[in-house]
């Protein structure tokens, strides 16, 4: 008992390192527990409505490029009399200043045997008038709520740039909560009204189908396709699935620089669980010398860890709730900029979200402060009394820790150069990096302190030098203080410069993509890069223009092949700007004949990379027309998808597609043409038609914009990872400074000044924060470089340009220096108002 | 002590906090609702064409629909039997059911104000089964609709083709699950216009009423296929057709209907209103065709109906008239009826209603005098 509060009062009398202590783990647990939350969310929502919209279907007949014939249905239930299945038409609305929402245009006599939500229309004449009535709809009584909309009441949508007038006919009546979550922002309308709402009059998005399973359902596939052998059934799993891996490599790398902050967490529990046994070790050698056994001692300093640990981790939960909810709002921005129109409502806290970062939180704390506690523990009491024996020691092991650290690097290094393991081989060879980095930084304290007496020789007499000895002198506390700060700051440096390459590559991708003056696009609120196509007669109007060198076309749809969809761009644009576009493989000049002829596509980089496909091999494609197979001509960078996407010419897209129409227009002005003299000629004919009139300079800002948004979360973790390393810094170096107290006193009472004192400190601080930074810059780097180069390219399939800002060097020397510089303060300032005297009573 | 209970207090909040978050969101009981019995049925708008007053019937135009009412049908039913004596019943019947007075001119082809339903049964008396199934699609895009002469009316695969340009001779088509009818039907008698020369009244207020002709006597043959066998059947099949804009009155209950056809040549078709007291509504009206063609129009007091059992369903709980006696003294008939099968009731559709294929006997000699359908709406709430 005596033993326990002998610890407790240990811990009551050094408040500030515990706090900082909490502070490191709440952190770490916090960031990954919100990280985790915001993913899970997002997947968990898409996942709901995907469920609630699809329903009891088995499979899914989609139409890919410009949707199904309407006549499918009818021959599908007329001819061969199938019967469970249902026709939807689909698309995105916005309702003008306030939110987007999916339309669901559905038969709903048709679909009692598919969806629970729809076969139920509560309210007298509601089923009425949603058919019978042109331009009704249904909405959850949420939604409809939110959007202050009443029954009955009228509410305007808006799409391809043309307003649409609502009734509200009635509400959605889900039989469960998880529908009723998947159908919040969405509107439910007959298919009629879809059709004529979306302008997609004769077609119809998708069927979805039940069928039985074993022969039954067999024998009905088997019908279906052997009456229409151009179409693609897919399992109404798959398209989900397809969805859901598209985000994965996404939500993977998120999930992964959570890990990081957490690794530097780590990093700082083990330094303050060292740091709080080292301090004592003359206290726990008194206790062993009396007689306590090496049991009672290990369980007096697990309990304190364990305590820190709980509390810690309930801190960091509560912290990565709060972070959560923003960071789901980032994700879910992020979701729909790259790749589809989601909805997040409300943030749910997830129990499996909290139980993860609690295990990683308490597992973490305790395996961190392991190595010590045994080394505490397993001393003899002679020994563990001696400083300077421990300390010996230190130096002793510090270069078998380097050769350790070396095999481990040489380890991680073999793990990162084999292709086929991955993104996870990415990240363990990632995260064994720096952890052999790290061990070698105590090896390197050893050489580089010595070095850095010169640069305090500012400070008068012996201080340099005493400062500088005094680093090496406390290699126990110093060293792994050190490798703290190296891991925390380096994680900071890479992910900053991933994320300026990024940038920088972007930059250089849209300059190479976007020659065009002006652009033309249909007007709509929404992101998301499909866009529905101009109206053909509008084209015509302002197709000729005066002032205008050549124009070029586009028309980007979405296909539905086997391994889920795929992106197809329609170009038809000059030779000048096709050579323009900057290939992988092959050449613009080489494959500009065969891609404008039609007798070849293009594909971008992560197309490539995704399905392992090369110039010279060919792509085979599901069209109206019928399956066909063109060779690649060449790859070509890409950064606007992740997925990829497969560029075919004009030409070639109509012959396979019997779709004339395009969705974006670029005008390449004749020398002397401004971009404003185009604006307004295409404003004077395009008359009421609501479209988007962009210049060049203004698409560029706008994507770099959407870039910015996307890598906004990043942005958020780096940040986190920056207070991580500063509070560690700070703790740490602050840590070693009191507990210098009894040292500095006889400096004091030998006749050294508070000023000196301060001098004294503050260079020991600034000799340790000075290597941190030093040491962290090549770790950076290489962090850098691994994401860079291996994380990205095989979650992403992009290749990055390696650019290295300067600045984020010296903003990484910047935060090392100013936190140890800070961290000199509080000690010193604490030793200057003491009295040597009763700082040299002082025991421990 | 003060720090303690705090992280007691602290402690217990990370133990309960997960705990607290595994509870999982209740699934409700989903609300009852029948809301396609209410888009065909309900309260009539004002607007639709209503039967007020007699009408020349025009043949064969009046065959097809009658678009400007609100509720039409083409009711096939018939009793069949295989050369070895076999017996079947079969019901094919098609519904329009306007939700609106007037369709809106809209761009997509999905766009319609009429909806068509289909009730399709077979009854397998040797079999002891009865297969009933529904159709209910909207009459567009060629999913369902009726019209053009020849006839021709199909709700997805099911249909009814006329294939003579005068009278309604026509060819039945169904399947589902494995039954299917395939069947040709061919007048062998007149057209008989019941009620006042073809208006039918159904109520005591004006307009409350329908145009309604049947063809009792189609001589048929074809082939009715169950539980994997195929049989070729002939018999007798009766048609009813009738249009208008009316619902059952407040007083009103439902209706048994009797369409029997005597060996003798004869027909007898008779309705009966019942009120929601269990009392015969006054304006309940029949017709008899005689062996010459005439027909004889019937009052409610010119008929003797007695109900001689009852039968519950035991899968909706309703209970049914199960056994008539049916006396017409003026026409010296004193006729029992009797089900082919007690249960043939419709108790998966929309609407749940017995409709059944029944024989007709002599109360005195107990010798066949004939067959027939009988229709029972309306017990639905009836579980005593």
């Amino acid at each position: 008992m005596i033993l326990w509060r002998a610890g407790w009062r240990h811990m009551l009398r050094h408040p500030w390192q515990n706090l900082l202590a909490l502070i490191g783990i709440a952190l770490g647990v916090g960031v990954v527990t919100a990280v985790d939350l915001a993913n899970e969310s997002a997947v968990r929502s898409f996942r709901f409505s995907a469920t609630a919209l699809a329903g009891k279907a088995t499979h899914t007949i989609a139409g890919g490029a410009s949707s199904l014939d309407e006549e499918i249905y009818r021959k599908l239930r007329v001819d061969l009399g199938v019967r469970s299945c249902a026709p939807v038409v689909e698309g995105t609305v916005y309702i003008p200043g306030k939110h987007s929402l999916r339309l669901i245009g559905i038969d709903p006599l048709a679909e009692s045997s598919l969806r629970t939500f729809s076969s139920r229309f509560p309210g007298k004449g509601v089923l009425k008038k949603l058919i019978a009535m042109p331009y009704t709809a249904l909405l959850l009584p949420e939604t409809s709520h939110r959007l202050e909309i009443g029954k009955g009441g009228t509410f305007s949508v808006e799409t391809q740039g043309k307003r649409h007038e609502l009734v509200l006919a009635g509400f959605l009546e889900p039989d469960n909560d998880l529908t009723r979550t998947g159908l919040e922002w969405v509107v439910v309308t007959d298919i009629a009204t879809a059709q004529e709402i979306l302008a997609l009059e004769g077609k119809i998005s998708r069927i979805d189908l039940h069928l039985s399973e074993g022969t039954e359902g067999d024998a009905v596939l088997k019908l279906i396709q052997s009456n229409f052998p151009g179409i693609k059934i897919t399992p109404a799993g798959a398209r989900a699935g397809a969805l859901d891996r598209m985000t994965k490599a996404f939500r993977l790398n998120l999930t992964a620089l959570s890990l990081l902050v957490l690794v530097v967490g780590m990093f700082l529990i083990y330094n303050t669980t060292t740091f709080s046994v080292i301090r004592r070790r003359r206290f726990l050698g008194l206790l062993r010398a009396i007689g306590v056994t090496r049991t009672e001692i290990f369980m007096l300093v697990f309990a304190e860890v364990a305590l820190l640990a709980l509390l810690g981790t309930a801190a960091g939960l509560l912290f990565g709730v709060v972070l959560g909810q923003n960071l789901t709002y980032l994700v879910t921005r992020t979701i729909n900029d790259l790749y589809f129109v989601m909805d997040i409502q409300d943030v749910r806290i997830l129990p499996n979200s909290l139980l993860k970062g609690a295990l990683l939180g308490i597992g973490g704390t305790l395996v961190a402060a392991l190595p010590p506690l045994r080394e505490a523990t397993a001393a003899p009491p002679r020994a563990v009394l001696s400083r300077a024996n421990l300390e010996a020691s230190y130096r002793r092991r510090a270069p078998q820790t380097a050769v350790v650290g070396l095999i481990v690097l040489i380890v991680a290094t073999g793990i990162l150069a084999v292709q086929s393991w991955g993104l996870v081989g990415g990240f363990a060879g990632l995260f064994l990096l720096i952890i052999g980095y790290a061990f070698l930084v105590p090896t390197t304290v050893l050489v580089l302190a010595p070095l850095s007496r010169p640069l305090l020789s500012i400070l008068p007499g012996p201080l340099g030098r005493m400062a500088a000895r005094g680093v090496v002198v406390s290699l126990s506390r110093t060293g792994v203080a050190t490798a703290a700060l190296v891991v925390a700051v380096s994680a900071g440096i890479g992910v900053g410069i991933m994320v300026g390459s990024f940038r920088l590559t972007v930059e250089r991708w849209l300059e190479s993509w976007l020659k065009a003056d002006v652009y033309v696009t249909t007007a709509g609120t929404g992101s998301g890069r499909q866009k529905p196509p101009l109206d053909a007669e509008l084209v015509d109007r302002i197709r000729h223009l005066p002032g205008v060198a050549f124009i070029s076309f586009t028309r980007r749809i979405s296909v539905e092949t086997p391994e889920g969809p795929v992106d197809l761009l329609a170009m038809e644009q000059s030779r000048d700007t096709f050579m323009g576009y900057r290939f992988t493989e092959g050449t613009g000049a080489d494959a500009w004949a065969p891609f404008s002829t039609g007798t070849a596509i293009i594909i971008s980089e992560p197309y490539a990379y995704r399905h392992k496909l090369h110039a010279g091999d060919r792509v085979t494609l599901p069209a109206p027309g019928g399956t066909f197979s063109l060779p690649i001509a060449g790859v070509f960078y890409d950064y606007g998808s992740d997925a990829g996407v497969i560029a075919i010419s004009r030409s070639a897209y109509i012959r396979y597609w019997h779709d004339r129409s395009v969705d974006g227009i670029g005008y390449y002005a004749q020398p002397g043409v401004t971009s404003n003299m185009l604006d307004a000629e295409i404003r004077a004919r395009s008359g009421t038609s609501s479209i988007n009139i962009i210049p060049n300079r203004e698409l560029k800002k706008m994507s770099l914009a959407v870039f910015d948004r996307t890598f906004a979360i990043t942005n958020v973790l780096r940040f986190v990872i920056i207070i991580v390393a500063f509070v560690g810094i700070l703790s740490a170096l602050m840590a070693i400074q009191v507990e210098r107290a009894r040292e500095l006193a006889v400096a004091r009472a030998v006749g050294l000044t508070p000023g000196q004192v301060w001098g004294l400190v503050c260079g020991e601080t600034f000799i340790i924060g000075l290597i941190a930074g030093l040491l962290s810059l090549p770790l950076g780097i290489l962090q850098a470089l691994v994401l860079i180069r291996v994380i990205n390219r095989r979650s992403f399939g992009w290749t990055m340009e390696f650019s290295l800002d300067p600045a984020l060097l010296l903003q990484a020397m910047v935060l090392a220096i100013s936190a140890a510089l800070l961290a000199a303060i509080y000690p010193s300032f604490a030793m200057s108002r003491t009295s040597p005297a009763l700082a040299l009573k002082e025991e421990e | 002590m003060k720090s303690r209970t705090l992280l007691i207090i602290l402690f217990l909040f990370v133990l309960l906090l997960p705990l607290a978050l595994f509870l999982q969101p209740k699934v409700k009981e989903p609300p009852a609702s029948f809301s396609v019995a209410d888009a065909l049925g309900g309260i009539v708008e004002p607007g639709f064409a209503r039967a007020t007053l007699p009408r020349t019937f025009t043949f064969p135009i009046d065959h097809g629909p009658h678009p400007r009412f609100r509720t039409e049908w083409w009711y096939f039913t018939g009793n069949l039997h295989t050369t070895s004596g076999r017996r079947f019943g079969y019901q094919l019947t098609f519904f329009r059911s306007a939700l609106t007075p007037a369709p809106v001119s809209r761009t997509s082809r999905w766009g319609t104000n009429d909806i068509f339903m289909a009730h399709f049964t077979i009854t397998d008396v040797q079999g002891k089964r009865f297969h009933s199934f529904e159709r209910i699609s909207r009459a567009a895009l060629g999913l369902a609709g009726a019209g053009g002469i020849p006839l021709a009316i199909h709700l997805e695969d099911w249909s009814a083709v006329g294939f003579s340009g005068k009278s309604l001779d026509t060819e039945l088509k169904a399947s589902s699950e494995g039954k299917a009818i395939r069947l040709r039907l061919k007048a062998d008698g007149p057209v008989m216009l019941n009620g006042d020369r073809g208006l039918s009244r159904k109520g005591r207020e004006p307009g409350n009423a329908s145009y309604y002709y049947s063809i009792p006597r189609l001589a048929t043959s074809g082939t009715i296929r169950v539980d994997g066998e195929e049989f070729d059947v002939a018999g007798l099949s009766w048609l009813d057709r009738e249009w208008g804009t009316t619902s059952l009155e407040q007083s009103q209950a439902g209706w048994d209907w009797f369409g029997l056809q005597l060996d003798d040549g004869r027909a007898l078709m008779f309705y009966r209103l019942r009120q929601k007291d269990g009392s015969t509504d006054p304006v309940s009206a029949g017709t008899l065709l005689q062996v010459d063609g005439t027909m004889r129009s019937l009052a409610a007091a010119d008929l003797q109906l007695e109900i001689g059992a009852w039968w519950r369903s035991p899968k909706s709980g309703s209970r049914y008239p199960a056994h008539w006696r049916i006396r017409l003294p003026s026409e010296g008939l004193d006729l029992e009826v009797v089900p082919l099968l007690a249960d043939q009731e419709l108790n998966a559709t929309t609407v749940r209603y017995w409709e059944g294929a029944v024989v007709v006997r002599d109360v005195k000699s107990g010798s066949s005098r004939g067959s027939g359908y009988v229709e029972l709406t309306g017990y639905d709430g009836m579980k005593r």
